[in-house]
């Protein structure tokens, strides 16, 4: 089988055991990799109502058919379990030389099973899988750890680790790889440190099976020198994702305190402009060149990588808008293994709890002293409130009370990115069905709602776009494994993923093909959800609901006065279903289920939940 | 008239500025401006008016903000 190494390696923890798993051609075709082997394996193997930090749960690393191979921009790995923050199917992705590493050790997928009794390090080495200690680094954040790592095994091998905010089972801890890379904010560092898991080493010798290994290496290689020079032209790369930031304070999408405002006359202090004239060094992941990592000094000097998603919802969403502070904030949750985004809005939601008098204490926005400390009582989980914040902000306000959960910017228990749709729709859809929780990288659609659309409309082109985004983003380019990067900001065609498909698998495929997978991995995803949520309803799919409150309205500026409304938002949602063809509580439907070659598995969820 | 012109992104590298106030012909539209400002005919982009998007014909008025960012497509 060209394209997959054709193995799964499964790794025990409790028993410190491992075996090779073969899969089939078919179910390679069937669900590609990454994301679709993730979700397929999760809702096969695990048992409903599970404790995602107990050892039941399982740590999936998922790799695609290009993942690895050098094309633009194949460094990424999909790391995916039961969500500790969500209670739900639960991914991420993330820049890693484990994407080439690993397959080359032979295996496109990684299972890690149980708990270990003592904190562990696991080191793959081809067919050589060692059970090490790591109390060593037990305790330590995540900068240490990879360089404890690298001092051992050189700086070639594939690393995945955690800090303390994984080992503290903190519900968003992420997983670190590389410098600065952070990945599974659905809180896969905690499924990490839940099983006592500090890191995974891999390197792996051998060649990974492609149908037209010499096709492959010079297209990759004359891609990748395109995409560098096309990035040259656009100037994409000179301010990176945080070129975002000052349009978004333009159009009244920022988040501003807790989100309640959507636009700040001081946001041009930590903008891509500024951001780019504070460089100190640029990052990038595997099989880049279009690196986004901006790095800066931060208030203790140390080195900070920035992007916007850390910088609007720990900046402006605190009202801090200096770059050094944010970029303070921003190391602490790299190095503790906090996402920067959960992180950012948990922070946030805490100061706004306390200026509404729903919780204790004297925090207020601005004072980044202040949130440095509460960062770090929540990574350590140190008193009652960093310890309650640690379960993130859904939970916290069930506990606050007093209406708190209205303003926790979160969906399904995953806080939202850094996109204030306080009106903007279809991006308040977005975030609402995408299938993890509240994230951007499903879809995206904030420029196509002003420019191609009216702000104002809850039509179905808005449903449509949705989709049209959730198939390339959350679908091709998160089951092939590759970052989307080159294609949503340079306009790197589509059409060269089948191409790259067909030279390393033989496969003639269109894009067509991939939408098909896409729609039958989102389906899967949402018969996991069902078996966990069998009661729930289509108001799981709303945003939060502070975007809805007509006393929470913009006094000035572009959308002064709006909010979303609730039956147009019930509508629009209305759309999507139909358009995907899930029923009214947003359940694929038997007919649906069959169309996409899931019927077996809709019986088998049809045992804990019902399907129409 | 005055206007305020906002650079977004690349452009204020690739352009030279960030933010500026202008003195333009009255009857100066949202892609003459464009013209003026020096960006490239064929490079996508969104021009905002006082925060909402601004078709190429549209008129200007004294006292407008007007952003002209490349699309940007959310990270």
């Amino acid at each position: 089988m060209n394209g997959w190494t054709g193995q799964f390696l499964r790794v025990n923890l409790t028993t410190k055991t491992y075996k090779k798993e073969p899969f089939s051609e078919e179910f390679a075709r069937k669900w590609i990799g990454g994301r679709g082997f993730a979700a397929k394996i999760l809702f096969d193997e695990l048992a409903p109502g599970i404790d995602p930090l107990g050892p039941d749960n399982k740590f999936i690393v998922a790799l695609g058919p290009i993942a690895g191979i050098p094309a633009p921009n194949t460094g990424k790995a999909v790391v995916a379990g039961k969500s500790p923050s969500t209670g739900g199917y639960g991914d991420g992705n993330l820049g890693t030389r484990v994407a080439e590493q690993l397959r080359k050790a032979g295996y496109d997928v990684l299972i890690v099973e149980g708990r270990a009794a003592a904190p562990t390090m696991l080191y793959i080495e081809d067919d050589k899988v060692e059970f090490l200690p790591a109390e060593a680094v037990w305790g330590k954040g995540t900068y240490e750890t990879n360089d404890w790592i690298y001092a051992k095994y050189g700086k070639g091998v594939g690393v995945l680790n955690i800090g303390q905010a994984g080992e503290n089972l903190i519900r968003y801890a992420v997983v670190r790889s590389l410098e600065g890379r952070a990945g599974g904010r659905t809180g896969m560092g905690a499924v990490m440190g839940s099983k006592l898991l500090k890191a995974v080493v891999v390197k792996g010798t051998r060649p990974i099976p492609q149908a037209d290994p010499a096709g492959m290496k010079k297209v990759g290689y004359d891609d990748l020198r395109e995409v560098n020079r096309i990035d040259k032209k656009t100037g994409w790369s000179i301010q990176s994702t945080n070129g975002v930031l000052a349009w978004c304070n333009e159009v009244a999408a920022l988040p501003v305190r807790n989100f309640r405002k959507t636009h700040h006359p001081d946001a041009w202090k930590c903008d891509g402009e500024r951001l780019n004239n504070a460089r100190i060094a640029t990052y990038g992941c595997p099989n880049c060149t279009m690196r986004c990592g901006i790095t800066i000094r931060d208030e203790e000097g140390r080195e900070s990588e920035l992007d916007y998603e850390n910088v609007g919802l720990l900046g402006p969403n605190l009202e801090i808008f200096d770059l050094p502070p944010i970029g303070s904030l921003n190391y602490m949750c790299d190095d503790y293994g906090v996402d920067t985004m959960s992180g950012g809005c948990v922070l946030s939601f805490y100061a706004d709890a306390v200026d509404h008098g729903a919780a204790p204490g004297d925090l207020r926005f601005g004072d980044s002293a202040g949130f440095k400390k509460l960062l770090t009582s929540i990574a350590l989980r140190q008193g009652e409130i960093g310890d309650l914040l640690a379960e993130g902000s859904l939970r916290a306000a069930r506990k606050f009370g007093h209406g708190s959960v209205d303003y926790a910017m979160q969906v399904k228990g995953l806080e939202v990115a850094a996109y204030n749709c306080k009106f903007i729709p279809g991006m308040a859809l977005a975030f609402g069905v995408s299938p993890i929780g509240a994230h951007h990288k499903e879809s995206w659609v904030i420029t196509f709602e002003l420019k191609q659309s009216v702000r104002e409309s809850y039509g179905p082109e808005k449903a449509k776009k949705v989709i049209e985004l959730q198939r390339i983003r959350g679908g091709l380019f998160e089951s092939i494994v590759a970052c989307r990067f080159p294609w949503i900001e340079n306009g790197w065609s589509l059409e060269n993923y089948p191409k790259y498909f067909k030279l390393v698998s033989g496969l003639d495929w269109t894009l067509d093909d991939f939408w098909t997978v896409a729609d039958r991995v989102y389906a899967m995803i949402k018969l996991f959800w069902l078996r966990e949520y069998p009661g729930a309803d289509r108001k799981q799919d709303y945003p939060p609901a502070v975007w809805f409150d007509p006393t929470n309205v913009d006094t000035e500026g572009p959308i002064a006065g709006k909010h979303l409304e609730y039956d147009k938002y019930d509508v629009l949602l209305q759309h999507y279903y139909d358009l995907r063809g899930y029923d009214r509580r947003g359940i694929p439907t038997r007919a649906t289920l069959e169309r996409l070659g899931l019927a077996e598995e809709g019986r088998a969820a049809e045992r804990f939940g019902s399907l129409t | 008239m005055k206007i305020t012109v906002k650079l977004i992104g690349p452009f204020v590298q690739l352009l030279g500025f960030g933010e500026k106030e202008m003195d333009v012909p009255a009857d100066t539209t949202v892609e003459g401006l464009v013209a003026l400002v020096g960006v490239d005919r064929s490079r996508p982009r969104i021009v905002t008016r006082n925060g909402r998007a601004a078709a190429p014909g549209e008129g200007l008025a004294a006292g407008d903000r007007i952003a002209i960012s490349p699309i940007y497509s959310g990270g």
